[in-house]
């Protein structure tokens, strides 16, 4: 296998990746795969699972921070016929690259956590709904979920027990809206990408009408580790209230861009000066997207904000997919944001009007300010409009997103969208104030 | 004539039993579909339709909602070109500008003569670590320079010395790596600044609304 860029061997998700091939069911089981499974089918009750899971503390890692055995929990009981395990590996955040690393390296933790979780709900499939440009992760589950089913770890009879469990593969088409979970659903059950409206939740009325939880790729790789070394072991780590370890993609103006898994609570200096290397030569860190390009932008000026996930939180911003974009002193915020207005608006499914409106607005007055004919009109149109995109006015989160991003530039950088839409200059290359 | 050929419509009406539900076989059908022809046209959509006893505007309301889904011919290969923030810091729009050149087409969607190329500027494809990339017949391809660029186009050029697939959706078995992925990090030194993001060519709506 050629080179992974990052972490090679950590605490939690990545213990064993310094191992070759440890993609192949072989490898994977001579290190300790699939005990957990093994376990949970032959001397665990679907609600010791989840107990194990409550006690690690374990939040999704999808972008939302819920707590997974909640999650699960909420999933009805006593309900007849199928329930589902959803598998979120839609994937496609600005910035955030964790999940892929994640199932190319170790494509049977993710299957192995999948099973689990579907034995804690009572299921018996689990669909993984990966993004269609993943044909390297895609080929690599299928040939492993074909391995474990040749070996009897998944089937009628896993480990000789008497709950048949089955892992799917369901391919995207291209469109980020996928990820947003309901969205995701209305996906799987073959429709065009649009939001659902809650509730119900998928708890109650998830795919294709049934009890379903939706779980990221990292959420549940995470599982396996919990069961082998039990909840408390991984609870020790992490803060008080954020457990455990989490990937982080750093990508932008570093050194050594790569996915690497964290002790939650290390700050944004350890992971940008120390794990990605710092700046590239003769450049000055001016800001980072701490969690892919929906969380509110942070200053080099707070370049020593934890990783905790509250803290986040409390400063406005969030921990969300690990996606941590860094730009230097040679780029222009105003042109970062306009890039990503351009995103969101072209992503927005169109279903609510605030989104669907508001995005082309902001891609239109960027426009204007980038070809120079912006004015203190332009400022005020964004400020309006990223107002209109927050705070409850549109039915999921990309039209949060989309005004987080120009909230949280024109705050920390107002100078830069005051030299652009009054002066008609860029202050790019010049010393700057910020950093 | 039909659109698809026989032994593909009995494929595509097989799909429905894989799913709890027959309706999630749509997008694997139109995948089938594009597979046979390169891109999905009005008849073909309406046969995928007919296959699964869907009405034809449902199929094709789907279809134009996702962008892997080509409304339009396209190159034997189509570079997806990754536009979004941090391939951008690291040079995106002067690659996209290098691989016009290379394959001699005006805009995003233009095919080239030969019928082999046509490039498309895509969102983040979830690679961020090995910016700029792109994804070329079913493979990433990871610290694009210009020159990885024109190798990549001269691979394709001339299939004798170098065997590349046409555009098989279910790739090879020997699914390994790109050879092309490097395994140091970073060149040494400075990297340009990038010029700021162009607009870019106009797109197919996707929502409706
Ligand atoms: C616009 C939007 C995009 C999202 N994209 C993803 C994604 O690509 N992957 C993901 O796991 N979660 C994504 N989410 C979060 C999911 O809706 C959901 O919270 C998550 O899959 C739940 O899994 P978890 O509890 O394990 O985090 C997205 C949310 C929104 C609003
Ligand atoms: S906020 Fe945007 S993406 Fe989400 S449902 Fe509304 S229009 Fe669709
Ligand atoms: S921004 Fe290009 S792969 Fe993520």
């Amino acid at each position: 296998m050629a080179e992974q860029r990052g972490t090679v061997g950590g605490p939690v998700l990545t213990e064993w990746f310094a191992k070759a091939d440890l993609h192949t069911l072989d490898v994977y089981e001579s290190l300790g795969g699939y005990s957990a499974l093994r376990k949970v089918v032959t001397t665990m009750t679907a609600q010791q699972v989840i107990d194990e899971v409550k006690i690690s503390g374990l939040r999704g890692r999808g972008g939302a921070d819920f707590p997974t055995a909640m999650k699960w929990s909420f999933v009805p009981k006593d309900h007849p016929g199928p329930k589902y395990i959803v598998v979120n590996a839609d994937e496609s955040e600005p910035g955030s690259a964790k999940d892929r690393y994640l199932m190319e390296n170790s494509p049977h933790a993710l299957i192995e956590g999948a099973a689990i979780a579907s034995f804690a709900i009572g299921g018996h499939q689990a669909w993984i709904y990966i993004r269609g440009e993943y044909d390297l992760p895609y080929e690599m589950l299928r040939d492993a979920i074909a391995e474990a089913h040749a070996k009897g770890y998944l089937g009628d009879h896993p480990f000789g027990a008497d709950h048949a469990l089955d892992v799917r593969l369901y391919r995207g088409h291209g469109a980020y809206i996928c990820g947003e979970e309901t969205a995701l659903l209305e996906s799987l059950e073959g429709k065009r990408a649009q939001p659902r409206s809650r509730p119900p939740f998928p708890a109650v009325k998830g795919a294709w009408g049934l009890p379903t939880a939706v779980n990221n790729v990292e959420t549940l790789s995470t599982v396996p580790w919990i069961i082998r070394h039990g909840g408390a072991e991984y609870a020790s780590r992490g803060t008080e209230k954020a457990k455990g370890t989490r990937m982080v993609t750093v990508s932008g103006d570093v050194k050594k861009p790569g996915n690497y898994e964290i002790e939650i609570g290390v700050t944004y200096r350890d992971i940008i000066e120390g794990l990605a290397g710092g700046m590239l030569p003769g450049r000055k860190l001016k800001v980072f997207w701490p969690g892919g390009s929906s969380a509110k932008v942070l200053p080099a000026s707070m370049l020593d904000t934890s990783t905790d996930l509250d803290g986040l939180k409390a400063l406005g911003t969030m921990g969300g997919s690990g996606g941590i974009i860094v730009m230097d002193d040679s780029h222009c915020v105003v042109k970062a944001a306009a890039r990503l207005l351009r995103f969101y608006a072209f992503e927005s499914c169109g279903k609510c009007t605030p989104c669907r409106v508001g995005g082309n607005w902001a891609v239109r007055t960027y426009d204007r300010i980038m070809a120079n004919e912006g004015s203190q009109l332009e400022l005020g149109i964004l400020e309006r409009v990223s107002d209109g995109l927050q705070n409850g006015r549109c039915l999921c989160g990309l039209g949060d997103a989309a005004g987080w991003v120009i909230e949280s530039t024109m705050r920390h950088f107002h100078d830069e969208y005051e030299d652009h839409c009054l002066r008609h200059t860029c202050n790019v290359g010049r010393a700057l104030a910020h950093a | 004539m039909t659109a698809l050929s026989a032994h593909l419509i009995d494929e595509i009406k097989a799909l429905p039993a894989r799913y709890p539900q027959p309706r999630s076989a749509v997008m694997p059908a139109l995948d089938l579909a594009q597979e046979e022809l390169g891109y999905l046209t009005p008849e073909a959509m309406t046969e995928v339709a007919t296959a699964l006893q869907l009405d034809a505007g449902y199929v094709e309301g789907v279809a134009t909602f996702y962008t892997l889904f080509h409304l339009e011919p396209i190159g034997k290969h189509r570079f997806y070109m990754c536009t979004n923030l941090s391939c951008t810091l690291r040079g995106a729009e002067e690659l996209v500008e290098h691989l016009r050149g290379a394959i001699g087409v005006h805009e995003a969607g233009d095919v080239s003569k030969d019928g082999l190329f046509s490039y498309e500027e895509v969102e983040c494809m979830g690679a961020c670590e090995y910016a700029p990339m792109c994804r070329v017949d079913h493979r990433y391809h990871y610290d694009l320079t210009a020159e990885k660029i024109d190798g990549l186009v001269a691979e394709r050029r001339a299939p004798a010395s170098a065997p590349v697939q046409a555009s098989a959706p279910h790739p090879s078995p020997a699914h390994k790596r790109d050879e092309d992925v490097t395994s140091g990090l970073l060149p040494d030194g400075e990297r340009g600044a990038s010029s700021p993001p162009k607009k870019r060519a106009p797109r197919k709506k996707k929502a409706d609304g």
